[in-house]
């Protein structure tokens, strides 16, 4: 027993021994402390990074007011519908009830249900009601997010302004996307822990960042006077037979569009629904529902015609190169170098002062008043109408004018300009000219957008747009209102004439190219009060069937609608004799 | 001065004597820990499987019975006795670590295990309380050969071979047996000067092993870019869950790494889960308790009455103490990955048994200690 003792050499080592692995150990204390004090904010938050699941919460979109606070387009409270691979326990039944109840194709839920994804949406803008049916049937995997719809209470009215949203709630056309950055709100979130197949952990601590609501845009439009324009716009559209009708009715002082119309209109609410039945539904391709939203007012560009003829007479007026008195003789046609061109009375209007010329429209008298301008001074007058530039008006494509070259201006193309014919201009270039005209010479920016809001209705900023002023002397801008309402009481535009009313305008009947098509654009251009207008409205009847004079079908369309928004808008009658 | 009064040195059997109450709470709160850790690491991969929450643990208390069972059993049996059985003891190791070699080349994959009716067996766990029962005997009966290096040689020829036998499929375990009969060799040797050398020889064998296979160098990348090596995912997400632990942790049953984020969390991995859960404070008071037992360990090797059971008990201190380092070095990225279990905590049967197994011996020499006082 002695020989084999543990000996104190043994005991030694032993405690040597033990000391070694206590080093050791000490070794890992410190590594551990290094880790887990010095180290765990950094570790700890690299972690949450993999345990985190964000789940976005939607920011409501801001609403479109009009001018009054009537709610155009709004937020209805949806919900968006998305599968995660992992979680699903029972695929078949997760397949055959949504595929049920969101009536989709069985084949295309399976698809997108047993695609092996972290998520995928199955559906957006499900109805609550539908969704709350899903909910109640507490289906693993299944999970349902709140949303909004973009909603429409109008369905179309003032759809080509407007435009719709797309499934994210993202601005496509219009007022919706050029007005995307005010009305997008940021999305908020909920953070949560998750374990490694991304199931949330009961229980576990939630971090909620509200999500922020868009601002609302109050606009310049006015739901009365857009129902009233649309529906005068259908109704002549019907009788006429014809493809369109625009009618676009603006404050000539500031540039405020109370209405813009460009039936048919489309429903806002199904903007993928095509809107004629001249295509089987089937066949309806992206180009033409392109061309249902478009807005024919300010995305193409037209002849004018004679309404044109304002601006002619504007420009000699400002350089001084005709009076009103000044008398012309009309045979029926003028000779321009070796072309004769006709005037729309044939037979010829014979003697006549400027007044007159201007009151019947004839061609005759503007070829040679343009001829006294001159191409260079009608040029420059037609550049501080803002003729040549876009208008600025606030929605997206607007299209520009399409203009000879000056140097390629020749007697025959001034001659024909005169009168309206050999370029193209938009309607809403022909608007804001107008308004330069009647308003004693400003330039304005036709617009829609008056105000941003905020979420309580609180004014966050009033909108500016630029003005020129003193493009055209106020002299000018006098005799102008008095002759274009002696179109009206006398002229061509008598059909416009309202009893208690001042209104001045001009009436055109343009011939579409080819001019052997036969096809028209009649249209009329008017304002009211006369003096000191405040109202200015425009009518482009597209290809109408039958009787296709301005004078006759468009003006009388422009009466109408000022008898209702005049005294809306609150302008008394006036004792007119 | 003994307590031979008890029992006599040839019997088979040992009644009363001094047992080590310290040791056996130590045991016991360590092994009740682990079972809760178990639980608490394993309910999610339990349920995820479709077993009761409580499944991995309740298979791990099974065994924890079975190896008290067996620790009281040992702990009346006259360790001296099993000098005798040494050499019998290695031979059916080498043949278990043989035949499931064998059996691991004709099921054309790695295998650990010996499976016997519903028990699996791994024997590399049994070869270590039998390398450690024979670098004892050997070091007392054949005492003279410590002092050349040849001899040195010899003594440990049947152990080496065990390891060898045990580095083909795992290379840490038989890392923690080397360990074992270094640290034997080292307690009973009178030089160092011939340690040195085998330590030399086992360093550079290890150093050959770790990057002259494939997946083991791999291991080395791992550990030196953790957040870039395609095989650091386990590493970085065990120091997510360290690093999440903070002081005082997430509390018990909070870890989120446990959640199918941290691969063998309720093994290898397990001391990750108990310093997210517990935080730093947890991870002391675990080591706390491994420190306090190893150092009653050397307060019986200290007392006992022969050098074999001096031997016994510093191979059974040595095989807690390494592996305790080891886990701890892998689950902290200070060491490149290796699976070493955490004595007691980390589920796994047979590691478990054997371990109680080993503490069993110790008792057992504890019962024939001298007590001065």
């Amino acid at each position: 027993m002695c020989m084999n003792v543990f000996t104190h050499h043994n005991k030694l080592r032993l405690l040597q021994f033990f000391v070694i692995a206590m080093l050791l150990v000490s070794v890992m204390i410190t590594r551990l402390f290094y880790i887990m004090v010095i180290k765990s904010y950094e570790y700890g938050s690299a972690a949450v990074v993999i345990q985190e699941r964000e789940r976005s919460i939607k920011a409501p979109r801001g609403t479109l007011y009009d001018r009054n606070g009537v709610v155009i387009a709004g937020n209805k409270a949806v919900c968006s519908i998305s599968v995660i691979h992992s979680q699903v326990t029972d695929e078949e039944r997760v397949i055959k009830e949504l595929s049920e109840r969101l009536s989709m194709d069985e084949a295309e839920v399976r698809k997108k249900v047993q695609k092996v994804s972290s998520r995928e949406k199955i559906k957006s803008n499900v109805d609550k009601s539908v969704a709350d049916d899903i909910r109640s049937l507490n289906l693993a995997g299944v999970m349902i997010d709140d949303d909004y719809k973009r909603y429409y209470p109008y369905s179309s009215l003032a759809s080509k302004v407007i435009g719709f949203t797309g499934a994210d709630n993202q601005g496509i056309v219009g007022i919706e996307v050029e007005y995307d950055d005010v009305l997008m709100g940021i999305n908020g979130s909920i953070n949560t822990l998750t374990d490694a197949r991304g199931v949330e952990i009961e229980g576990a601590a939630e971090q909620r960042v509200e999500p922020i609501p868009g601002n609302n845009l109050v606009l310049t439009l006015d739901v009365n006077i857009q129902m009233y324009i649309e529906q005068a716009a259908k109704k002549v559209m019907e009788e006429k037979n014809a493809k369109r009708v625009c009618i676009i009715v603006m404050n000539p002082q500031n540039g405020e569009i109370y209405g813009m119309a460009d039936v048919p209109e489309y429903n806002l609410n199904e903007p993928f629904t095509y809107n004629k039945d001249d295509i089987p539904a089937d066949e309806v391709t992206q180009d033409d529902l392109n061309n249902m939203w478009r807005n024919f007012c300010i995305n193409d560009t037209y002849e004018p015609g004679s309404t044109f003829k304002i601006v002619t007479a504007t420009s000699a007026f400002e350089e001084g190169v005709v009076s009103i008195d000044d008398t012309f003789y009309c045979p029926g046609y003028k000779l321009v170098g070796d072309r004769r061109i006709k005037c729309h009375k044939t037979v010829g209007h014979g003697a006549e002062t400027f007044k007159d010329g201007i009151m019947n429209s004839c061609n005759p008298v503007f070829m040679e008043v343009g001829a006294r301008v001159g191409a260079d001074n009608f040029y420059k007058n037609m550049e501080k109408l803002g003729l040549f530039e876009k208008t600025g008006v606030d929605l997206p494509g607007e299209a520009g004018s399409i203009f000879h070259k000056l140097e390629n201006v020749g007697e025959v193309e001034l001659a024909t300009m005169s009168f309206g014919q050999s370029f193209q201009i938009t309607p809403l270039q022909l608007m804001r000219a107008v308004s330069a005209v009647v308003n004693g010479g400003t330039l304005v920016t036709p617009h829609f957008g008056k105000y941003i809001t905020d979420n309580n209705n609180n004014i966050i900023s009033e909108l500016q747009y630029e003005k020129k002023e003193g493009v055209i002397k106020t002299e000018t801008s006098e005799t102008m209102k008095y002759l274009l309402e002696a179109v009206i009481s006398e002229g061509t535009g008598k059909n416009a004439y309202l009893p208690g009313y001042s209104i001045g305008g001009k009436t055109a009947t343009s011939e579409k190219l080819p001019r052997s098509s036969n096809k028209y654009i009649s249209s009329f251009i008017g304002f009211s009060p006369a003096e000191n207008p405040t109202v200015l409205t425009l009518i482009l009847i597209d290809e109408p069937e039958g009787v296709y004079y301005g004078g006759t079908i468009a003006a009388p369309v422009v009466g109408d609608v000022y008898s209702n928004i005049l005294p809306y808008l609150g302008i008394e009658k006036e004792d007119i004799e | 001065m003994g307590n031979s009064r008890h029992t006599t040195k040839n019997s088979f059997w040992v009644k009363g004597g001094f047992i080590d109450y310290q040791s056996v709470f130590l045991t016991f709160v360590i092994v009740l820990f682990g079972l809760m850790m178990v639980y608490s690491a394993s309910s999610y991969r339990a349920i995820r499987s479709g077993y009761p929450g409580t499944y991995f643990m309740t298979r791990q208390a099974v065994f924890a019975v079975v190896g008290f069972i067996g620790m009281y059993i040992i702990s009346r049996i006259n360790y001296r006795y099993l000098s005798n059985l040494s050499v019998i003891l290695i031979y059916i190791a080498i043949a278990m670590l043989v035949f499931v070699l064998i059996l691991g080349r004709a099921s054309h994959g790695a295998t650990r295990w010996i499976q016997i009716g519903p028990l699996q067996l791994q024997p590399s766990e049994i070869a270590k309380p039998i390398i450690i029962i024979y670098m004892a005997d050997a070091c007392v009966k054949r005492s003279k050969y410590l002092n050349t290096i040849a001899g040195i040689f010899k003594l440990i020829f049947l152990p080496i071979i065990c390891i060898g036998l045990i580095a083909v499929e795992n290379l840490s375990t038989a890392i923690v047996c080397f360990a074992i009969v270094v640290a034997i060799l080292f307690v009973a040797s009178p030089k160092l000067f011939n340690l040195m050398i085998l330590g030399a020889i086992g360093v550079g064998a290890a150093a050959i092993l770790a990057f002259g296979v494939g997946y083991r160098s791999d291991r080395f990348d791992a550990w030196l870019h953790p957040e870039t090596s395609e095989s650091g995912f386990q590493t970085m997400q065990s120091l997510y869950a360290i690093g999440s632990g903070g002081f005082f942790g997430r509390g018990l049953g909070n870890s989120i790494q446990k959640l199918g984020f941290l691969p063998e969390s309720h093994n290898d991995m397990i001391f990750s889960v108990i310093c997210e859960e517990l935080g730093l404070f947890g991870a002391l008071v675990v080591i706390a308790l491994f420190i306090m037992l190893i150092f009653r360990f050397k307060f019986i090797a200290d007392g006992s009455v022969d050098s074999f059971g001096g031997f016994i008990i510093t191979g059974v201190i040595t095989h807690i103490a390494v592996q305790l380092i080891v886990n701890i070095g892998v689950v902290t990225n200070t060491i490149p990955p290796t699976g070493v279990t955490l004595p007691f905590i980390s589920y796994g049967g047979t590691s478990l048994v054997f371990m109680l197994a080993e503490i069993g011996l110790v008792l057992s020499v504890s019962r024939q200690m001298r007590l001065t006082e």
